[in-house]
């Protein structure tokens, strides 16, 4: 009666399947009547669509009932989680990058000269640009356009929209439109950006008003086809062209592909100058705040468990306060507390002769890692010292009670009596604060950027940089603002890592345990 | 009075002369300050300092010592810790509050910037520009980042409702306490006073609109808003996006937890542990992906894109603390409504949900504590300024700027913070026990 869970899968990837081709579907077919749907209705088609086969599903297969509880977190998981960590693998093993987007690009059209058969001769090939591509131009889709320039007669101009008389031939999109500037002496030429009726609105609009009388639009026809070739300023596609296709110029797409390895590679290849330092110090980081959080979130526990102290819960509740404000923004204070010449933090060092001269918090690597260790203290503590408090209420008073009628002093029931209860405790506390501070991306990010760069170091692994800040740094922030590619892969570094510190914990407090033995 | 009370009193009146005047020598000894790199410097002042906080902790310690050889000679050592103690966690509070005064501080002074002459005469502290000089106060930061602020009058009356009923929690609660009434008395008003501030400050939220930043110029024309002149704007978008994140949560979430709290089925653990492994993927590396979902849905520069985006991060985690909490509530309820006739989504629906409105609410705070924080993932998806949160709006302070005003950053933070500071002192316990406790089970 009860189905596996493999058909429970199915029959929900078929209901699943069902919505999406439904939403998709509604939404072509609305566009058809309303232009303009935002593409956001498909999503609501689709969940109408799921909503009304479910009960059908239902009545044939009632065991499936549990898993409808757990459909709405499931398809939001897939969506929102699943699917981008399965897209990013993927990305791991691509040249992914902000040169190579997959999209196509506009500023390589190029004018055509010849065309022979398959055989195009463009005008000025360097204006393709293959050179940031893996294989040249080899393998690469493009698209080949026929353009065609037609008068139009213009009633009225305002704010980038041009009115046409008469609309437009259909057959053929408005690609350009090219206008003169009387007040300038020159033409000036822009991309269309829609067609309503006979409304032209244009991505830019002229600096100075046009002459109406003499506008050209670019209609532009176009096929795609991949490039199989290419020598010179003569390129090879995949087929010939369409009879009758004049073919006047050509644009190519950012591809992407599959590179293999080549990532972990460079990353490896980089070791010496990024991954050994980052990675020695993302570990350092973790291992020191812990330690040190850890450090005086015990002391402060163990004196704030002691029953005989007054106002303990006044002292809790007043040095939660770090805790309680938004992390965001006290690290963004703190940015203004470590600054090197107006800082309260060198005030304070200055005046009791602490330091000799002011130190430079944010911009030497040492003061930076210093300073990223204090501010995780402050911000840090509070949970600290809640956590250990947590474990230490767990360890029964009677305890206490007989060590210290036994004769034992404060000092030997300490050692005695709580750091051992402490330790099995304090296990998975330490252990979740490594694997949050491994990845402590705001801190870093907010505080100093990864900064002060190092010598010998690379513009994206700087002094401070952790793993995670390196990954973000490549992957926005690098090549065109965008290896992604190369992050991918460090992050998937991550994850290993993080999953590692996970299962140990997880092995140590029996959390999963508890959920399969039953 | 015995001999032995007699020498403790004694001992008690010796040691605190002692230490007063060994604190008073050393702090009243400091040599001459000097100026080195536009630093005021006492030198060598940490010897003297850090010997008198020695010397009070231990005179204290000590003066402690001698009261209780003087009332419980059996306790004395125990008073001598306990007052050591104290002074120690003083140190500490200090410490934590001092970067807390100072933002204060910052946000009340008329001056923007940090960068400003020191005051030349007044207390040492105050001369060093390590104390705030209060004969600065003023409100003119604030009056700066809320001038392009512009309240329609039904809002005024909203807030207005809205202290009225914070103050009627708080009147209550000392009510209870003072009169020594029992809870189930103040509670009911509590709760009516606690939902009233909920649906109050909704409304508000709500009703907020970015046309109420704009200026009018002379000429009739509108004036867009500085952007460190809107941090009410960034709040309240901030407030929007967490609120509807902690709602989506808590909606997804209860029926996977339920399912997985009582319900067997195949393939129940197996998604368990997938729940569990798939949120440890390191979640903003997923930015480019989810980018490019919201760009194929038309959600960029949405508030909608973003809650959908911040839900499917939060939902593994609510559901594993409902399943949590349900697991520790007897299944007796739901199981005597069921063999009464209740069906399956009856028992939930009409029994489960209402016994754990605590835990959905502390499931609502805990996620809108959570994107509250969250900068990347809203950096990427909103663009426009009038969509910023708390975050992107404090990082256009710093960042890209040759000159940070600092107090204007200041009055924005301490006022950005507000929000948060209320929701975590009022649900401090919940709150703080519970996410140790996620620490403590992993």
């Amino acid at each position: 009666m009860a189905g596996g869970l493999v058909k429970s899968l199915l029959l929900l990837g078929a209901a699943l399947a069902f919505a999406i081709l439904v939403g998709a579907v509604g939404v072509v077919a609305l566009r058809l009547v309303w232009p303009g749907l935002p593409a956001w209705w498909g999503l609501i088609i689709g969940l109408a669509a799921l909503v009304a086969v479910l009960p059908v599903i239902a009545r044939r297969y009632a065991w499936i009932m549990p898993w409808y509880y757990v459909l709405p977190a499931i398809v939001f998981l897939l969506t929102f989680t699943f699917f981008p960590v399965l897209l990013t693998f993927w990305l791991a093993f691509t040249d992914f990058a902000g040169t190579r987007n997959g999209l196509l690009n506009v500023a390589t059209t190029t004018p055509v000269v010849a065309v022979d058969g398959s055989h195009l001769t463009v005008d000025n090939p360097l204006n393709l640009n293959c050179a940031v591509l893996r294989n040249g131009c080899v393998d690469v889709r493009a698209e080949v356009y026929s353009f065609e320039s037609l008068p139009v007669v213009v009633t009225a101009y305002a704010d980038g929209v041009l009115t046409l008389a008469e609309p437009l031939p259909r057959g053929r999109e408005p690609r350009q439109v090219e206008l003169f500037l009387p007040e300038l002496g020159f033409d000036f030429s822009t991309l269309v950006a829609e067609v309503d009726g006979l409304e032209l609105r244009l991505i830019r609009a002229p600096p100075f008003p046009p002459d109406l009388d003499v506008v050209t639009v670019q209609m532009a026809d176009e096929v795609r086809r991949t490039i199989v070739a290419h020598e010179g300023a003569v390129f090879t596609l995949d087929a010939p062209l369409p009879d009758g296709f004049e073919a006047t110029a050509i644009a190519r797409f950012n591809d992407y592909g599959f590179i293999g390895l080549q990532n972990f590679a460079t990353i490896l290849g980089r070791a010496q100058r990024a991954l050994i330092p980052v990675f020695t110090w993302n570990i350092t980081f973790a291992f020191l705040t812990i330690l040190i959080n850890t450090a005086f979130g015990v002391l402060l526990a163990v004196l704030l468990n002691n029953p005989d102290l007054r106002f303990r819960n006044l002292y809790r509740t007043l040095l939660i306060l770090p805790w309680a404000l938004p992390s965001i923004i006290t690290i963004q204070v703190w940015r203004g507390f470590l600054n090197e010449n107006f800082g309260v933090i060198n005030r304070v060092l200055m005046l009791l002769d602490i330091t000799h001269t002011p130190v430079n918090w944010l911009g030497e690597a040492l003061a930076a890692k210093g300073a990223i260790l204090l501010v995780n203290l402050w911000l840090g503590l509070p949970f600290m010292m809640t956590a250990v408090l947590g474990a230490l209420s767990a360890i029964p008073r009677e305890l206490y009670e007989a060590s210290r009628i036994d004769g034992a002093s404060p000092w030997q029931g300490f050692w005695g009596v709580t750091a051992p209860l402490l330790r099995t405790a304090l296990v998975p506390i330490t252990l979740t604060g490594f694997a949050f501070n491994f990845n402590n991306f705001n801190l870093i990010f907010l505080l100093t950027e990864g900064g002060p760069p190092i010598e010998g170091g690379t513009a994206t692994a700087r002094g401070t940089d952790i793993l995670i800040s390196w990954a973000f740094n490549e992957a926005f922030r690098s090549q065109g603002g965008f290896a992604y590619g190369l992050g991918s892969a460090i992050s998937i570094l991550i994850f290993v890592i993080t999953l590692a510190v996970s299962l140990v914990n997880f092995r140590v407090t029996g959390a999963l345990k508890e959920v399969s033995n039953t | 009075m015995r001999r032995a009370d007699r020498r403790g009193f004694l001992l008690l009146g010796l040691v605190v002369a002692v230490t007063v005047a060994g604190v008073w020598a050393l702090l009243g000894n400091l040599p001459e300050p000097i100026l080195r790199q536009r630093f005021l410097v006492v030198p060598s002042g940490w010897v003297y300092v850090l010997g008198a906080f020695v010397l009070a902790v231990l005179g204290t310690a000590t003066a402690a010592y001698a009261y209780g050889l003087a009332t419980r000679p059996g306790r004395a050592t125990a008073y001598a810790l306990t007052s050591g103690t104290h002074m120690f966690i003083w140190g500490v509070i200090l410490a934590t509050f001092y970067p807390a005064l100072i933002l204060l501080a910052v946000s009340f002074n008329p001056r923007d910037t940090i960068a400003g002459a020191l005051p030349r005469e007044g207390n040492l502290l105050v001369r060093a520009g390590v104390l705030p000089d209060a004969s600065e106060f003023s409100l003119v930061q604030y009056q700066k980042v809320l001038s392009h602020t512009h309240m329609l009058d039904y809002q005024w009356v909203l807030v207005g409702l809205l202290l009225a009923a914070a103050i009627g929690v708080l009147a209550t609660k000392l009510a209870g306490r003072l009169a020594h009434l029992p809870a189930y008395r103040t509670d009911a008003w509590s709760r009516v006073l606690g939902l009233t501030i909920f649906v109050v400050a909704a409304v508000l939220v709500v009703s907020i609109t970015p046309a109420q930043f704009y200026g009018l110029a002379a000429d009739g024309t509108r004036v867009a808003p500085a952007s460190d002149r809107t941090i009410l704007l960034y709040i309240r978008n901030t407030l929007l996006v967490s609120g509807l994140t902690g709602i989506f949560a808590v909606l997804i979430a209860t029926t996977a937890g339920y399912a997985f709290a009582r319900m067997r089925f195949e393939g129940r653990y197996q998604t368990l542990l997938s729940f569990v492994f798939v949120q440890m993927f390191p979640g903003f590396m997923a930015l480019v992906a989810i980018f490019w979902l919201m760009v194929r849905l038309d959600l960029v520069n949405t508030f909608t894109g973003l809650v959908l985006a911040y839900s499917g991060g939060a939902i593994a985690f609510s559901a594993w603390i409902f399943k949590g909490y349900l697991e520790s509530v007897s299944p007796a309820l739901e199981e005597s409504a069921m063999v009464d006739g209740a069906t399956r989504w009856g028992a939930f629906w009409r029994i489960i949900l209402p016994v754990s409105v605590p835990m959905l609410l502390f499931i609502f705070l805990l996620q809108f504590i959570g994107t509250y924080s969250e900068f990347i993932l809203a950096t990427t998806i909103l663009q426009g300024q009038e969509k910023w949160t708390v975050g992107m709006g404090l990082r256009a302070f710093t960042a890209g700027r040759f000159d940070t005003q600092w107090g204007a950053l200041m009055a924005s933070a301490v006022l950005g913070s507000i929000p948060i500071l209320i929701i975590f002192y009022s649900f401090q316990d919940a709150l703080t026990s519970q996410q140790t406790a996620g620490g403590v089970k992993g």
